[in-house]
């Protein structure tokens, strides 16, 4: 079965637009969030003309961190939310450590309500620290909605625990997700007393319509872009497995047909998050780039069997249907400020940079791809990169071990001296952490600027 | 991809955040009953003066005003006053009750009906309002300690108003409302109340306006009725209920 994605002209001509780089909408973002965490104090701030003694002090501080979890909470849900914005602009990693961070330091916020709280209202009855626990209980008994916030709180907490490094790399992927969707359940139940026994709430009512905003407003964009969108484009484009390929020991390529797939809007570079109906593979969604720019009745990704599911990946029939969400990912020509392109690729990290090296429109010497592997053998696609290399002029250039497993050079003067205009390109990345690091830190060496190294990195 | 420090990023975000929260608490003036009219609004120009005529409330002969221990509860101390007549609980009032939001509604449900209950139980041996335990539990000791001095003073009756003969200033207790705390002063002559002000209200924004347009009515008021019966001003409902308690309080000093 000869069935290389080869000569993609068609999509070569629809990328084939003027170098005009879209930014990242990550600053004046990451500037309304910090706006909106000072009106949530600046509410505090208002509604507290003063403070009577220690109790109150402590109290105050829990309901200072208290507002502050509720307005990232709902932050952090909307992170995950797939909003094409935050997936195609900002970046599917980035946005995935932003949620990591921002999930981290909402539940420490959380935990310092509760107990700041609870040491408040006990010390405001006469009792010290250790009245604590008979607090939290006659609190969860009496005032409403918080025998829901207890509920909430203990998931969320049950949440972090299994997010936490050891634990989560101990746990099935598909195990660890399945617990993590149940923040929509946390998030819900500890949403009513923040307006039943909030104070800022209670009392400003401008305040409660906003809050009713926020949480209404992720509501609709969760339900918007997780649920709606992917049964749509579902619905229109009908995938099914085409065929399965080997290409080297390890690593195969799925073809995926559909109906009107160009009209996905799928970019090369981007990736969709792909679910396989078949037994055993229903349940789990996995992230894999296109490993060739999309045909309009094809795609096609390559997978590395790293995991349970990638192994899997080879036993698929013909015929299987998919479910797809996507695309996703800003790894794109869009990306690009210069005429010269460097990619870079590490192991499996070739399949966003193959569709890139194909669909990157630029002159004969403009486009170079560097292509680190262990050995030749793991060079997958090899044949066809060279082919594409060969009809367009790019440059192509692997680095792999030594025979005797000494790790190839590459450091700043090695890459000045393959390309000694390596400072004048602009570079795309796609590999493992460590390697992306070692490489990072070598184009800076070489005067690459940081704003022109575009890369993607799935580790938290 | 600059060098990430998860460790140094984690310390930094905690100390911001814990050092944000402390600048803003100790940012907020604190209510020490102390240094309350230090803080306070400046006095407010009380239209009052002239008393209209006289003793509606605060002199009864036969009758005697007892007030209870103050308890606390996590959300705010509950502090109960009785008017008793002749060995008898005519009146229960709660001079102190928790304020502000949900404490706040569970005041205005629960203290009328405890009320009725003292008076109708003639005891402390009264039903808790379901949904406002702290309150209810509060309200039974403070009314049993008021019960308990009223039994060590043998229930005499008598003992009104002291009367004295100059004019005497009475701070209240400051209140606290969502809003802020309000406290009131009042100067008695001749046992009767002849000006009364708030050394502190809500202030700033909506309060303060609210404060602007509450507090003259309600020291005019205090006056004209010469007692903590007052009406509330509508559209400051807090303010004024915080009010009435602050000025009962100094009303208590007056007949202590």
């Amino acid at each position: 079965m000869t069935t290389t994605l080869a000569g993609g002209r068609a999509a070569r001509r629809q990328t084939m637009r003027r170098i005009r780089p879209r930014r990242s909408p990550a600053v004046p973002l990451l500037l309304a969030v910090a706006a909106g965490g000072a009106g949530v104090l600046w509410l505090w701030w208002v509604n507290t003309p003063s403070i009577a003694d220690t109790g109150g002090r402590i109290v105050n501080a829990g309901r200072i961190t208290g507002l502050l979890a509720g307005y990232l909470m709902a932050l952090v849900v909307l992170q995950m939310a797939r909003v094409p914005a935050l997936e195609r602009r900002v970046g599917s990693d980035r946005v995935a450590r932003w949620h990591a961070m921002s999930g981290r330091y909402t539940l420490c916020l959380v935990i310092a309500h509760v107990v700041l709280t609870m040491w408040g209202y006990a010390l405001q009855a006469g009792k010290s620290f250790g009245g604590i626990v008979e607090q939290t209980i006659s609190s969860v008994n009496e005032l409403p909605d918080m025998g829901k916030a207890a509920i909430g709180t203990g998931l969320l907490l049950v949440i972090g625990l299994i997010s936490i490094g050891p634990v989560r790399r101990a746990l099935p992927y598909d195990a660890w997700y399945h617990v993590h969707l149940l923040t929509y359940a946390a998030v819900f139940l500890t949403f009513w007393h923040q307006i039943t026994t909030g104070n800022d709430f209670a009392v400003e009512p401008a305040a409660k319509t906003f809050w009713y905003a926020l949480y209404g407003g992720v509501t609709f964009m969760v339900i918007w872009y997780r649920i709606l969108t992917p049964i749509r484009l579902n619905l229109r484009h009908q995938m099914r497995v085409e065929a399965v390929i080997e290409e080297t020991p390890g690593v195969v390529s799925v073809l995926i047909s559909g109906k009107k797939l160009h009209r996905m809007g799928a970019e090369a570079g981007q990736f969709f998050r792909w679910r396989f109906l078949a037994p055993g593979m229903r349940f789990s969604s996995h992230p894999y780039s296109l490993s060739a720019a999309p045909r309009p009745n094809l795609l096609r990704i390559t997978v590395k069997a790293i995991g349970d599911h990638s192994a899997r990946l080879r036993e698929l029939r013909p015929g299987t249907r998919v479910w797809a969400e996507g695309p996703y990912g800003a790894l794109t020509a869009y990306r690009r400020s210069r005429g010269k392109v460097l990619l870079i690729a590490g192991g499996v990290g070739i399949t966003p940079m193959r569709a890139l090296f194909e669909t990157l429109p630029g002159a004969a010497g403009d486009i170079t791809l560097l292509y680190r592997a262990n050995s030749t053998q793991d060079l997958v696609l090899w044949d066809e990169l060279a082919k594409i290399a060969e009809e367009r002029g790019a440059r192509l250039m692997y680095a792999v071990n030594s025979p005797d497993g000494e790790r190839p050079d590459i450091s700043a003067e090695s890459l000045k001296r393959k390309i000694p205009d390596i400072d004048r390109h602009d570079v795309f990345m796609c590999g493992p952490p460590g390697f992306a690091q070692s490489v990072y830190e070598a184009l800076r060496g070489a005067g690459v600027p940081a704003r022109r190294i575009h890369h993607e990195s799935f580790e938290m | 991809m600059r060098k990430s420090h998860p460790l140094r990023r984690a310390v930094l975000v905690g100390a911001a955040t814990v050092s944000g929260i402390v600048l803003l608490l100790s940012l907020k003036p604190t209510t020490d009953p102390a240094s309350a009219s230090a803080s306070g609004l400046p006095p407010q120009q009380s239209a009052a003066a002239q008393a209209p005529q006289g003793g509606s409330g605060a002199q009864r002969t036969g009758t005697q005003d007892i007030t209870g221990d103050a308890v606390r509860t996590p959300y705010g101390s509950v502090q109960v006053r009785l008017t008793v007549s002749d060995g008898r609980i005519v009146q229960a009032t709660a001079v102190q009750a928790p304020q502000g939001g949900t404490s706040g509604q569970k005041t205005q449900l629960a203290v009328p009906r405890l009320n009725q209950a003292a008076v109708a139980a003639q005891s402390a041996d009264i039903d808790t309002v379901s949904g406002a335990t702290y309150t209810s539990n509060g309200y039974k000791q403070s009314l049993q300690s008021a019960l308990d001095k009223m039994k060590a003073s043998g229930g005499s009756s008598g003992s009104s108003d002291s009367g004295a003969a100059q004019a005497l200033t009475l701070t209240g207790k400051a209140v606290r409302t969502p809003y802020g705390p309000v406290q009131v002063r009042i100067t008695v002559s001749g046992g009767r109340i002849t000006k009364a002000e708030a050394v502190q209200a809500p202030q700033g924004g909506t309060s303060g306006q609210k404060t602007q347009l509450a507090v003259p009515r309600l020291n005019q008021a205090a006056v004209a009725a010469q007692s903590a019966d007052i009406d509330t001003v509508s559209g400051a409902t807090y303010t004024s209920n915080g009010y009435k308690q602050s000025l009962q309080s100094a009303l208590d000093q007056a007949g202590g």
